[in-house]
């Protein structure tokens, strides 16, 4: 009878369940890291009565999960280096805010974590493991549904996913590449700010920010108010750069401000210049390395070199980002001088080819030349004798 | 005339003048058949070829795990004349093996193992089998992917033999998985212990041929009885001499022009902790037993398929080294032996076809 | 040698025929010989860098500084510790293959292209990559530095 109330109430408090969990609340708390860690469904469940569990209202799960997990001394006890500014920082992301204001359609703790089946964050079948985290984020973000009475759009997780870093992820394996919260933060998760979403970047373009900070742009940006990165790259659809973005013409990134008249015009297109000249020694010097060793020779001292070409295109690239003639020319002139060393030793290899050719024909000839000799000898010796 | 003052000083201490008489008065039989007796030479010449490359490669060559694979990049690569030496010694490898296999079924074919040269047949199929285990071993030096996942393949044959197998196998792996130890064992194999007893079998094998000379086949001499002309005597020096000169010449530039537009390739250096590559094949004279094994059902008679097929090939060998104690000398038997021959061939030229065409992409 | 046979053609004709196979013999005893010899002359580089490479001086290399060398087909990096010390490492990152520097600021080995670091044992301590530094043993002959891989 009491089984039967039980079943009745959590079917009328269905619709009301914040996460999407597993139907059997019980059979999945078995596998959840806080069965292993000894509680029992009364820690959170403590005001119901047994049998007749409800999900909490969506304001109260927070500050619920905060009970342990703000409290240092409490959490040390399992993990003496656990964080315990969680809901600190909940509090502050766009998440928390609105939540406080008494939206309940936003993301509390249970709907990224799970409810019942939790499980660490460095556990592979965690929704907030790194490889599933934009899942998990795409679940709201990506609806458009849930997205337009907020006033947002719906498409960043679909961006994102035509991203180098979700290339970088997703089919390379790559842990360190960025996920949803690795810029906008996990717990605090906000949109950056315009003067900060460059911080972001710099985490790993470290390189790219340090140039930018230095060069005419900072100030430019900051004046205009354009976020620094975004501008060029995009923030979520992030695809691999191109030579062809640097330039005054029509399609060029450049070309959103600059235009062909004044000084600046004339430094983007020797830098333009630049690249697709090195480009075009890189891919040459390949084509002629690759000829000489499918024709059998080894070139070794051409594929060191054109290893260290590309790494220099790279840096060349990386120098872009200086707006500025000098450092990237250097660059530039040294990608050059490397891709022109592998196209001598591609050149190299294939003259050789022919050197041993032609003294193969010497040889042969010198060769064909006794044979035929040695055979009118032949020819011209005693009859056998009669038996 | 100086000339003949030294020749006349060596003559005084060393048996030249001899050796050279015997050979102005020696013979070979020329008959219809008499082109098949160039393989026995062409395939000395080859052996020369092998152990004067080798040498060469041995001078920069170093037979570690950690540095084979480099040495031979830096032969090839930086020696000058270095990839010649090196692609004409793998080439030459291959048509000795070709030779030696031509050899032994010509002097099959032409019975020319009956008595009384049952003993230079014996040494000849000895010579074959060594011709064999060099290039088994030999192949493995270079430590590529390739010679790697096939030493293993091939070794691994060898665990079909019962009680003993296991213990061959370590034997020649000098271990129980193929590693640097079973490198460092096949190249002491391929320039030491071969080489020696290759040169005590070739001395016997040539010194037989001469004592006995070179065998007519029965079917000549029987046409020799009614008509003289079928067998003359060819003067060795200088006819057969400068026709022996003019084969060797030729390999020699085929040889030549194989190494400069078919170079042998480093491939990759081998990695054992990696999963083998598709299409693992041990090299093309072993191919027909590698193709036969993989015909073999898993089991025949309740014993296991892969022991039966080394037993018949074994088996096999050891009637082909037998083969003039086993052989009489009616023209019945010499028949059987012929069919025999034949049989062996085509089964084995189909096998390696079968085998070349499964890779083929 | 030869009995004297008078089918053959002239005592001339004969000794032109021997001349001519004496002349091509030597050559093609000569494309022989050649290569040979060329091939028993030592090479410029007397053997691979598979094992151990030069680093160029000890004394130029000051406390706190670094240079990237080229060992085999990969680029490896020496660098002198602030404290003395050599030590040597692959310099091939472990994230996306860049070419590291040694940063003396920073004091530590560093990968322009994701902002990763290495610490002085080679260890990866910050940012994208994966795995430490391949550590290489250091000798010095003569002021001569020589990295070599450890088996």
């Amino acid at each position: 009878m009491r089984t039967t109330w039980a079943a009745l109430i959590v079917l009328a408090l269905w619709p009301a369940r914040g996460s999407a969990q597993a139907p059997d609340p019980a059979a999945a708390f078995a596998g959840d890291v806080h069965a292993s860690a000894g509680l029992t469904c009364a820690a959170c469940h403590a005001s119901q009565r047994p049998g007749s569990y409800s999900a909490p209202p969506r304001t109260a799960i927070a500050p619920l999960c905060a009970t342990c997990h703000s409290d240092a001394a409490y959490m040390r006890r399992f993990d003496p280096q656990v964080r315990v500014d969680q809901f600190l920082q909940y509090q502050t992301s766009t998440h928390g805010r609105r939540m406080a204001a008494g939206e309940t359609r936003v993301a509390t703790c249970t709907d990224c974590h799970g409810a019942h089946g939790i499980t660490r964050v460095r556990d592979a079948r965690a929704p907030v493991a790194p490889l599933n985290v934009t899942t998990t984020c795409a679940r709201c973000h990506a609806d458009p549904a849930r997205m337009q009475p907020h006033g947002r759009t719906a498409t960043p997780p679909a961006d994102w996913a035509a991203s180098v870093h979700a290339a970088a992820l997703l089919e390379r394996g790559d842990t360190s590449a960025p996920t949803c919260a690795a810029c906008h933060g996990s717990h605090g998760a906000t949109p950056p700010g315009v003067t900060s979403v460059a911080n972001v970047c710099a985490q790993c373009h470290l390189r790219e920010a340090e140039l930018f900070r230095a060069s005419p742009k900072k100030d430019i940006f900051d004046a205009i108010g354009q976020p620094e990165c975004l501008v060029c790259h995009n923030n979520h659809r992030i695809e691999p750069p191109s030579d062809h973005w640097v330039g005054v013409q029509e399609g060029a990134v450049c070309a959103q401000c600059h235009d062909a008249s004044g000084d600046s015009a004339k430094t983007i297109g020797t830098m333009r210049q630049a690249l697709d000249g090195l480009a075009a020694a890189v891919a040459a010097a390949d084509v002629s390395v690759a000829r000489a060793e499918r024709a059998g020779m080894l070139v070794d001292d051409g594929r060191l070199a054109l290893r260290a070409a590309r790494e220099q295109q790279v840096q060349a690239r990386v120098l872009v980002h200086a707006f500025a003639a000098e450092p990237f020319a250097a660059a530039a002139a040294d990608g050059a001088a490397s891709a022109q060393r592998a196209l001598d030793a591609g050149e190299a290899a294939s003259r050789e080819l022919q050197v041993r050719r032609t003294g193969l024909g010497v040889a042969t000839l010198l060769i064909i030349a006794f044979l035929v000799t040695l055979w009118i000898k032949v020819q011209r010796l005693p009859d056998l004798p009669p038996p | 005339m100086r000339s003949g003052r030294i020749r006349g000083w060596l003559d005084e201490r060393l048996p030249i003048g001899d050796v050279i008489e015997t050979l102005r008065h020696k013979t070979v039989p020329h008959h219809r058949y008499s082109l098949w007796y160039y393989f026995g030479g062409m395939t000395l010449f080859l052996f020369g070829i092998q152990v004067g490359t080798g040498a060469l490669l041995l001078l920069y060559y170093r037979p570690s795990a950690a540095e084979a694979y480099e040495s031979v990049q830096f032969i090839v690569t930086r020696v000058p004349f270095g990839w010649l030496v090196r692609s004409i010694h793998a080439w030459s490898a291959n048509l000795m093996v070709a030779s030696a296999v031509a050899h032994l079924f010509s002097v099959l074919f032409l019975h020319a193992y009956r008595r009384p040269r049952e003993l230079t047949w014996l040494s000849g199929v000895l010579l074959l089998l060594l011709t064999l285990a060099f290039g088994f071993t030999g192949y493995l030096l270079p430590w590529n992917e390739v010679s790697f996942f096939a030493t293993r393949v091939g070794t691994d044959i060898a665990a079909a033999v019962p009680l003993i197998g296991r213990g061959i196998v370590r034997f020649m792996r000098g271990g129980d998985d193929v590693t640097g130890a079973t490198l460092t064992r096949l190249f002491g194999f391929h320039v030491a212990v071969l080489p020696a007893v290759a040169t005590g079998l070739v001395a016997l094998h040539l010194l037989l041929v001469q004592r006995h000379g070179m065998s007519v086949p029965p079917s000549v001499e029987r046409r020799a009885a009614g008509d003289p002309a079928a067998v003359r005597a060819m003067p060795f020096i200088p006819h057969f001499l400068l026709r022996d000169l003019f084969a060797w010449t030729l390999v020699l530039a085929v040889l030549a022009a194989l190494s400069t537009f078919y170079p042998w390739e480093l491939g990759t250096k081998a990695d054992p902790f990696a999963p083998a590559p598709a299409g693992i094949r041990p090299e093309w004279y072993f191919l027909w037993a590698f193709e036969t094994l993989k015909h073999v059902p898993p089991a025949v008679a309740g014993i296991n398929g892969e022991l039966v097929a080394v037993a018949v090939m074994a088996a096999g060998a050891l009637v082909a080294l037998l083969l003039p104690f086993l052989a009489g000398h009616t023209p019945r038997t010499r028949r059987v032996v012929v069919w025999a021959g034949g049989a062996a061939l085509v089964f084995m030229a189909i096998m390696t076809g079968l085998a070349l065409s499964a890779v083929a992409p | 040698m030869h009995p004297v046979d008078p089918r053959i053609s002239a005592p001339g004709r004969r000794s032109v025929l021997n001349w001519l196979l004496g002349l091509w013999g030597g050559g093609v005893c000569g494309a022989v010989l050649y290569p040979v010899a060329r091939y028993l002359a030592p090479p410029d580089v007397p053997e691979a860098a598979t094992q151990s490479v030069l680093a160029g001086s000890a004394q130029s290399l000051v406390p706190n500084s670094g240079r990237v060398v080229p060992f085999g087909s990969r680029p490896a990096i020496v660098i002198r510790t602030a404290g003395g010390d050599l030590r040597a490492f692959s310099a091939t990152c472990t994230h996306l293959d860049c070419t590291v520097q040694y940063r003396p600021d920073l004091q530590r080995i560093w990968c322009a292209c994701h902002n990763g670091q290495y610490d002085l044992t080679g260890r990866n301590v910050a940012g994208p990559p994966p795995r430490p530094l391949e550590a290489f043993d250091v000798n010095v002959n003569d002021d001569q530095i020589a990295l070599s891989r450890r088996s």
